[in-house]
């Protein structure tokens, strides 16, 4: 639906879409485009929340409560760090809480819109529209690199033969995250002067604080588990251990940009996508591909080769550049989603262009090694570890 | 200008990031016993955390001592100049464009349609300033040109096609 409404009925809204526009294209596309687009987003959406409630069903049958499954039992004492759930089910229910959240949120500004378009006399209020959105926005695209961290905690200790325990340190880093991860949305209303002073405030105080679970905690406990512990490097690995550096460095220009004196310049501009690149692009899909790479090893006899090398570097490089560029961009104010540049915005913007080619091409070598991966998968018998002309 | 002072802060802080991997990394590949390296480290991190707690609260507080939202004090000679701003696919009515250099502005922003931007530039195309042009709110944004010029009205939310059209100019004498 969402397919079909953008290229058959010119829906051009973006999926950043700030109410009315739905309704209100200036006779770019229309209530068809429109309602395709919106509704496909709720079933979407739908699917997602229908995944989270039974995750999060899961968890409390298992562990009694979202909050037991947070370890809060083990941070207030009732249970020793020894009976602590493990971190991927830490990450699952932070996720869970905080996602459930956005998508209701969402799901809401979605019907909200939806009436819109179809009865334009229906209206909203605006600003609340923009806080449900940026609600959902932020929080759904946040969560992806909490999701993706359970790959790094489990995947690290692997290759490095070292434990990461769970202790109250790092329960209490992912209950911040959860609850700094629900709040801190305002950070993109902080040019919203209409919003009350304390929530803008509140979004910048916030913004630095959810810095503080990455910095001290997951990042430091990466390099601690990695340090001096004679690692096997490969593919795999080097991805695992490159996305904690995305997402560290990646949430410098985040804190800088979660300042409001800095966002009064910066709000809009490219310094945006360059800050979340780093963080997404070499953070959270580092860690997928690093994943991808980790299954095609355990679950394979298949070799990474020199292309599989020339990737790994050439990923690095690519998004360096690319969100390298988008930081020089925002920092010259060049606006985000113009259609057209002016000449001093250009320069960035080819380099820029030239990165995401590169991108594209090291992207294309991961995907084509895990395409590999599942034919000779296909092609090998499950009992004897033997392929079918062994068997034969 | 805060983009430089941004830029600048950003890369010192990413290369000492790229620092602290690159040394771990280079370091990885010696196998010594965790249990010490854990103690070691951990008694590093009370510290660590301690510091970068102190730094952020130390920078919050500066930062937010003063608040584009906050209107300036005026003196009762220097009374602002109210200029209406709607925004609209794809334009902008602005009921005055020509000001003096020193002259307090207050633009009261507003939309008579979707969301947009309302971002100042000066001649060399670096943003001074913006705020929110919205339905329903008027949001303030508070300036005082300090050099004569072509300034120039971008809009910095996407508001549909012509989103790129979207600009208005504004000349500022002696």
């Amino acid at each position: 639906m969402v397919i079909i409404g953008v290229f058959s009925f010119e829906y051009a809204s973006s999926w950043t879409f700030l109410y009315p526009l739905p309704q209100l294209s200036a006779n770019a596309w229309g209530t068809a485009g429109a309602l395709l687009y919106l509704l496909g987003m709720l079933i979407l959406g739908v699917g997602f929340l229908l995944f989270y409630l039974d995750a999060g069903r899961a968890i409390i049958k298992n562990y009694g409560s979202l909050g037991k499954g947070l370890g809060w039992d083990v941070i207030s004492g009732k249970k020793s760090e020894d009976n602590a759930p493990s971190s991927t089910v830490i990450a699952s229910t932070m996720v869970i809480i905080v996602n459930v959240t956005a998508l209701t949120a969402g799901a809401t500004v979605l019907i909200m819109n939806v009436i819109n378009v179809v009865n334009p006399a229906f209206t909203v209020d605006p600003l609340l529209a923009k806080n449900l959105t940026y609600a959902f926005g932020h929080i759904f695209a946040n969560s992806i690199i909490y999701m993706g961290v359970i790959a790094v905690y489990e995947i690290l200790q692997e290759y490095t033969k070292r434990p990461w325990k769970v202790n109250k340190v790092f329960l209490v880093a992912w209950s911040m995250s959860t609850f700094f991860t629900l709040l801190i949305y305002t950070h993109h209303l902080l040019m919203d002067s209409v919003m009350p002073a304390w929530m803008l405030i509140m979004g910048q105080a916030l913004s630095y604080a959810n810095g503080l679970p990455v910095l001290v905690v997951t990042a430091y406990g990466a390099l601690m588990i990695v340090y001096k512990s004679g690692i096997k490097w490969d593919i795999g690995s080097a991805l695992i251990f490159t996305s904690m550096f995305g997402w560290v460095v990646g949430v410098v220009p985040a804190i800088v940009d979660a300042t409001i004196v800095v966002n009064e310049v910066m709000h809009n501009t490219k310094w945006v996508p360059g800050h979340f690149h780093m963080y997404m692009a070499l953070g959270a899909c580092a860690m997928i591909f690093g994943f991808m790479y980790y299954l095609a090893r355990q679950d394979s006899h298949i070799k990474t080769n020199m292309a599989d090398r020339f990737g790994f570097i050439g990923y690095m490089i690519a998004i360096i550049g690319l969100s390298g560029s988008f930081l020089m961009s925002g920092a010259l104010s060049t606006p985000r989603r113009w259609a057209t540049h002016i000449p001093e915005w250009m320069g960035p913007a080819i380099f820029g262009g030239v990165a995401g080619i590169l991108a594209l091409v090291a992207t294309t070598i991961f995907v084509i090694h895990f395409i590999r991966f599942i034919l000779i998968r296909n092609k090998t018998d499950e009992r004897t570890g033997m392929n079918k002309k062994q068997l034969a | 200008m805060m983009q430089t002072v941004a830029w600048v802060v950003s890369l010192v802080f990413m290369l000492i990031v790229t620092a602290v991997f690159g040394i771990v990394a280079i370091k990885s590949t010696e196998e010594r016993d965790y249990t010490p390296i854990k103690k070691k480290w951990y008694k590093a991190r009370t510290f660590y955390g301690v510091i970068l707690v102190v730094s952020m609260l130390v920078v919050t507080i500066y930062t937010l001592r003063d608040l584009p939202y906050n209107q300036p004090v005026y003196s009762a000679e220097a009374q602002p100049t109210i200029v209406d701003v709607e925004a609209l696919q794809f334009g902008w009515e602005l009921s005055e464009t020509e000001f003096k250099v020193g002259e307090p502005v207050e633009f009261h922003v507003t939309s008579k349609d979707v969301n947009h931007g309302f971002g100042l530039y000066d001649e060399e195309m670096n943003i001074l300033t913006q705020t929110q042009a919205m339905p329903d709110y008027t949001n303030k944004v508070y300036m005082t040109f300090e050099e004569p010029g072509t300034y120039e009205v971008l809009c910095m939310e996407y508001c549909g096609l012509a989103h790129h059209l979207m600009t208005a100019e504004i000349t500022v004498t002696e």
